[in-house]
């Protein structure tokens, strides 16, 4: 039970969501440092590791924007991550456009494709519209796979090489090893992060969330529910589809199984949302770097050995190779399960959690002096 | 004084049920207009024709004398006419204040004048004290208010009030009606739907009573009050002894 407290306080003033200057340098201290990690590391695997990191921020963000902020569960999110990779592979290999025109396109290619989708499909609510961005998400997966002139179906599309990006006459990126995927990534990833921060501290996401929260309360607010929703979409699908592209060259293999899988990128990217914590920013951060790290274990528990986390001769490595390598979407199940009955709002919710307690304890550590 | 809403033969139809049919009225500029009838008589169904939820099955509604018919509700609500819900329909994740603020950036694109105005309109609802809690977290009395702040944070010239007095108790009661009465004093032309007979037998200047979807009367409080169908509408026929 809560005692009415008299307070010395001023009454507390309407709570702003607004700029703070400590949060933002904080930011960018994070992202200097990471930008570092190169520099101090030339392993491979762990670069690899970054990279599929940063490319699941993008993707949560991503899914954030429709999922998180307007409450459209999308489960179909593999058709933008898909459109974009097949754009920017296609181009670069059929008519050697470099890749980041290509990846523009593809970005526009994917918005187009969410406004047709987003037409169908937001008619429908809840349960409904989940079930329908499955099913136009895999009609383009089957598509792509028999539509074989053009997309060379289930054998792929695999990058014969990516043309050097000449910067500045002194400055040109050669696309090879990890190192420039890494930076290119992580731009995106912050691209992506900056981009949920934009929507929650503007109309357009208080609108958002108007419209998650109950939609014919927000249409009586004078909220244009289609307009709204598309707009997160299309937010949402140009960078997926951005991920997707750089997925892509990244690989350098591309096939409709992988890029528009529902378990592997569709699930993956509401799973990330919902185990970070949806609807927030730092959210899909957290999912991102636990799903990854969960899965790349889970794949090739060998990442742990090259790091030297694990000994070579780790019981633990056995183990998840033999009994748990084709497991890994079983594993997401459960870690579902479990957020979803101790977590509702995501690992952020539980560190918000601590926080909060944290504080009020330091409170009440202080009080006898004060009063 | 002219009418602000026309009422022009209205009538909706779900398959062969007539939930309105042929309901003609006009409410007056700066006026009270009360809406009363036993459950299912129509009168929600009324309210969803009037701000676009529904489409009516024939007749019109006009609003400053344009033509409501095919509006879809936001478009109804920049026109300055707006409604509350008689089931409240609290944004359960945002706090109080963000509540309004979504109310109010139907009339602003910045989010610091949409909080200003959202936190003017829960001082005129005394709830600014509450300004930063989770709108889910409220008692009913005060999500009604927050119902009401939030949809005169839109700037409406009509309000269309569903039962804000429904599952309140009698303090919270006379504070809603001395807001209504309060906003009436500032020149909003009011629609209100109540079950509460001397709630809205006080705040009304014309009653219009439904029945089974059709209009059954019309008029002043006491005109309404004692006409014989309604009498029977809400306590029977009588019986001759």
């Amino acid at each position: 039970m809560r005692l009415p407290m008299p307070s010395l306080r001023r009454p507390r003033p309407a709570p702003t969501r607004g700029f703070s200057t400590p949060a933002l340098l904080a930011w960018l201290a994070v992202i200097v440092a990471v930008a570092l990690v190169p520099q101090l590391t030339r392993k491979p695997s762990l670069l690899h590791l970054w990279i599929m990191v940063f490319l699941a921020i993008s993707q949560g963000a991503a899914w954030n924007v429709i999922g998180g902020y307007a409450g459209q569960y999308s489960v179909g999110h593999a058709a933008y991550f898909g459109m974009g990779a097949y754009t920017t592979m296609l181009l670069l290999e059929l008519a050697q456009l470099p890749p980041w025109w290509g990846i523009g396109l593809g970005m526009l290619n994917a918005v187009l494709l969410s406004l047709v989708i987003g037409a169908i499909t937001f008619r429908l609510r809840g349960p409904y519209f989940v079930l329908a961005s499955i099913a136009v998400a895999e009609i383009i997966r089957l598509a792509t796979l028999y539509w074989k002139d053009f997309t060379r179906g289930a054998e792929g599309i695999l990058l014969s090489g990516i043309p050097p990006l000449q910067l500045s006459e002194t400055l040109t990126v050669r696309f090879v090893g990890k190192q420039p995927f890494f930076y290119v990534a992580l731009g995106l990833a912050v691209l992506a992060v900056s981009a949920n921060w934009v929507v929650q501290h503007t109309k357009l996401g208080y609108y958002f969330q108007a419209i998650r929260e109950d939609q014919d309360a927000a249409h009586s607010l004078g909220i244009n529910l289609t307009l709204h929703k598309s707009v997160a979409l299309a937010i949402s699908a140009a960078f997926t589809a951005a991920a997707g592209a750089v997925f892509g060259l990244y690989v350098r293999f591309i096939d409709p199984n992988i890029v528009f899988s529902l378990p592997d990128v569709s699930v993956q990217m509401v799973l990330i949302c919902i185990i970070g914590g949806i609807g927030t920013i730092l959210g899909p951060v957290i999912g991102a770097v636990v799903m990854v790290l969960l899965g790349e274990t889970l794949r090739n528990p060998k990442w742990l050995v090259q790091v030297g986390v694990l000994g070579d001769e780790s019981p633990v490595v056995a183990f998840i190779e033999q009994r748990l390598s084709n497991a890994h979407v079983l594993v997401y199940g459960l870690l579902v399960v479990l957020v979803i009955l101790f977590a509702p709002d995501g690992i952020l919710g539980v560190l918000r959690g601590w926080w909060g307690r944290l504080g009020r304890r330091a409170a009440a550590a202080q009080r006898p002096e004060t009063t | 004084m002219t009418a602000i809403l026309q009422i022009k033969h209205v009538s909706k139809f779900f398959g062969g049920l007539a939930a309105n049919s042929d309901v003609s009225f006009d409410v007056e500029a700066g006026s009270i207009m009360g809406l009363i009838g036993p459950n299912g008589a129509g009168k929600t169904t009324l309210f969803n024709c009037i701000t676009g939820y529904y489409p009516p099955s024939k007749g019109e509604v006009l609003f400053k004398g344009v033509r409501m018919n095919g509006l879809q509700p936001n478009q109804v609500c920049r026109l300055g006419m707006a409604r509350t819900w008689q089931k409240v329909r609290p944004l359960a994740k945002l706090s109080v204040v963000d509540n309004v603020m979504v109310g109010a950036l139907a009339r602003t694109n910045s989010l610091r004048v949409a909080r200003e105005v959202a936190m003017e309109q829960l001082r005129v609802v005394r709830m600014d004290q509450k300004a930063g809690a989770l709108a889910g977290g409220l008692p009913i009395g005060e999500r009604k208010k927050l119902e009401v702040a939030r949809v005169l944070a839109t700037r409406p010239e009509l309000l269309l009030l569903d039962e804000v007095m429904g599952g309140l108790n009698p303090a919270e009661s006379e504070e809603i009606i001395q807001l209504i009465l309060e906003l009436k004093r500032l020149g909003l032309t009011q629609v209100v739907i109540e079950h509460d007979m001397k709630a809205i037998m006080r705040l009304s200047d014309r009653i219009v009573c439904l029945n089974s979807g059709e209009k059954l009367a019309e008029g002043t409080p006491h005109e309404v009050a004692h006409h014989k169908d309604v009498v029977a509408a809400y306590l029977g026929e009588a019986v001759d002894a």
